[in-house]
């Protein structure tokens, strides 16, 4: 089946071409699930709430862009709706974020359990400004929109979410 | 493998193009999930089916009821034409038949003027014909005459009458039969008239001539005849039956005279009791409609009334915050009141209106409260207050949000009991409904549906604890005009022709109560309405 007959099957609703749909995505969108959730069952409620939201929306795709960008997005959009829906409340005064310096860590081979535990186990916001930012491309100006805060906010809680990774990276080897 | 990144790349590099398939029961559950939808889907246009049914139902009893009743009327319409043509046409021919032309006879009969003038005209210039021949003049050249004379007539009625070849030929027949036996012109008179009624006769009976021709052939074949015996009277001698001959000229002359007479004096007369009859038979009509469609006396109708209502929603979702959605909820009964009016349309079918006040109101369970700044508060609510507010939060939020680091300015609110969040809304109801009496006893038994309209009035959110009561504010999604579709079922009891008691179970199905779309709570209000009406 061409993607677009995919589409085409999933705006009609067709069983088949979503069963498809899914075998085709759900692990790049599981992917993402997972580094924007606290942990894995949850990443697992936000990748069906994802693919319902992608299989009920799929008629506002328009045939002009990515449909894998469009389903990331929904993707996320639909993750953050779920924790913006939970009221992420305010943490800290932007003051209070002390400088965590130096940024570069050696890579030591981590394993990948490991490095998604340290980011399921950030704080709510952190997390996600974090995993917006630096693996999907977000700028703060979006981050900041998408979330509801402020660009400043997005960027402290960018720079607070680094430091805890990085003590967490740090302490690895010990 | 020991080089040095940035901490952003570490992490981008493992995770940005990260595939991890799911467990099998994920699309297990997406599945379940839109089999759902598509049954939820199913819910709606159900009951939008339901709704259709019955507006259906009742545009059909409208358009129905119009129709038999258009019906019943146009049958009246046919029977009254075919029915009085009948008697009209049949009854004047049997008096002629059996009284031979008695005056009466026309009487009964509507002649047009014009036409009658010209028969009489033709007469006399018949009659100057006749006393134009000398008195010595041979039967056999009367006869011819005489001849002459029917074939005027027969002419005549072509012209005026334009009846059936049948008629003329009915005619010619007679003049041969004439023609074969001159001796007898009293005889053949009489016999042609007879014949001619018979000729007559038959065409109306097969329905080829109208009323008017048939008189017209009576009226001018009538003088004709007389006038053509006439001049025999005065010539003829020989002819074989004088005595008899004179006996019908006699009576023919009379008629004659009556006849004119008549026609002349009677003329309008006669028209006005046509007229007399087909008043009589528009009376008759009318009696018959009147009978057919029983009269509605007393077409307006106002009806207090009161009725438990019991709000509820057909699916889960909450209208104060999305993430109470699948906490309990139970839904109270209220009271509604107001006063309709309603409007026979006919004895079955009644339109009604009126206004009501409507208070419907849920609670939500399954929470815990905090205390926090108006920004954490529920989005849905309008606060009173404008610092430190009462925030109703999902059971167990606490737990979870303190774990990740959350919640550091909303502190957990100590209460007795479980917590409630309440919405009450006030609505002023206008319904338009259409009301079919299926019986229509004593006990009346009825089909209702329409559409309400819906206008908010008050509206208010409030938590309870135990003994804790505090009213947070109003919701601010909640449609100023919103509508409803309306069926039930309507009972009544007639203490009299203008005073029944009624009950109503009524289901009606909110249709846009919330401006957010997004509340997936789909309310319905079932109420038990109960009241009097009154007939005026």
């Amino acid at each position: 089946m061409t993607l677009e007959a995919l589409i085409q099957g999933c705006k009609r609703k067709e069983a088949n071409a979503q069963s498809e749909l899914y075998k085709r995505y759900s692990g790049v969108l599981f992917g993402i699930c997972l580094r924007y959730s606290p942990n894995r069952t949850e990443a697992e409620d936000n990748l069906q709430d994802a693919f319902i939201t992608i299989f009920t929306k799929v008629e506002q795709f328009k045939e002009k862009g990515s449909f894998e960008g469009w389903i990331k997005r929904v993707t996320v959009n639909t993750v953050l709706q779920k924790y913006r829906k939970k009221r992420v409340f305010e943490i800290k005064e932007e003051s209070q974020i002390e400088d965590v310096g130096e940024e570069e860590v050696f890579d030591e081979g981590f394993p990948l359990d490991f490095l998604l535990k340290i980011i399921q186990e950030l704080p709510e916001r952190y997390r996600l400004v974090f995993t917006m930012y630096v693996m999907d491309g977000y700028s703060h100006k979006e981050i900041a929109e998408m979330l509801g805060i402020s660009d400043g906010t997005s960027k402290s809680n960018l720079a607070r979410a680094r430091g805890i990774l990085k003590i967490k990276v740090v302490a690895f080897k010990k | 493998m020991k080089n040095k990144k940035h901490i952003d790349e570490l992490f981008k590099e493992r995770f940005q193009n990260l595939e991890v398939s799911p467990p099998a029961r994920v699309w297990d559950n997406i599945e379940a999930r839109l089999n759902q939808k598509k049954q939820d889907r199913k819910v709606i246009p159900l009951w939008w089916r339901v709704a259709g049914v019955a507006a259906l139902l009742a545009l059909l009893f409208t358009v129905g009821n119009a129709i038999f009743n258009v019906k019943d009327s146009l049958v009246l319409v046919n029977e009254e034409t075919d029915q009085p043509q009948d008697e009209t046409i049949k009854q004047p021919l049997l008096k002629i038949k059996t009284k031979d032309k008695a005056p009466e006879t026309t009487k009964n009969i509507a002649v047009e003027h014009p036409t009658l003038n010209t028969t009489k005209d033709k007469v006399e210039k018949t009659q100057q014909q006749l006393s134009t021949f000398k008195a010595n003049e041979a039967i056999s050249k009367m006869v011819r005459e005489e001849s002459n004379v029917n074939e005027a007539v027969s002419s005549n009625k072509e012209r005026f009458v334009n009846p059936s070849e049948q008629t003329s030929n009915a005619v010619a027949n007679t003049i041969g039969d004439k023609r074969e036996k001159p001796s007898s012109v009293s005889d053949y008179n009489t016999q042609q008239s007879s014949n001619l009624k018979e000729s007559s006769a038959n065409t109306i009976k097969e329905g080829v001539a109208s009323t008017n021709v048939n008189t017209i052939k009576e009226s001018s074949k009538t003088p004709i005849n007389t006038q053509s015996t006439k001049p025999d009277k005065a010539l003829i001698v020989q002819p074989v039956d004088t005595s008899k001959m004179k006996t019908v000229i006699a009576n023919e002359e009379v008629n004659v005279k009556d006849t004119e007479n008549t026609n002349e004096v009677i003329n309008p007369v006669t028209t006005s009791i046509f007229d007399a009859i087909q008043e009589q038979e528009k009376i008759k009509h009318e009696e018959a409609i009147a009978q057919l469609k029983p009269k509605v006396d007393n077409r307006w109708e106002v009806a207090p009334n009161f009725a438990p209502v019991y709000y509820n929603s057909l699916s889960e979702g909450s209208s104060i915050d999305a993430s109470f959605s699948d906490n309990s909820k139970s839904a109270d009964v209220n009271f509604s009141y107001g006063v309709g009016v309603s409007y026979a349309i006919s004895e079955r079918l009644s339109i009604r209106s009126g206004i009501s006040t409507v208070d419907v109101s849920y609670s939500t369970g399954g929470l815990e409260l905090g205390e926090g700044p108006v920004s954490s508060a529920l989005k849905n609510v309008d606060y009173n207050r404008s610092q430190i507010v009462t925030i109703p939060l999902d059971r167990g939020t606490f737990a979870a949000q303190n774990s990740g680091g959350g919640l550091d300015n909303v502190s957990l609110k100590s209460t007795n009991g479980d917590v409630f969040v309440n919405q009450n809304i006030n609505y002023y109801e206008v319904p338009l409904e259409l009301k079919y009496a299926l019986f229509n006893s004593k006990l009346g038994v009825s089909l209702i549906g329409g559409v309400s309209t819906f206008f908010l009035g008050d509206n208010e959110v409030s938590v309870s604890a135990g003994s804790f009561n505090e009213t947070l504010g109003e919701a601010n999604n909640l449609t100023n005009v919103s509508f409803s579709t309306n069926v039930g079922l309507g009972f009544d009891y007639k203490f009299s022709k203008k005073f029944k008691f009624n009950v109503e179970p009524m289901f009606k199905y909110q249709l846009n109560p919330y401006t957010d779309s997004s509340v997936s709570y789909q309310p319905y209000i079932l109420g038990v309405y109960t009241g009097f009406s009154f007939k005026f």
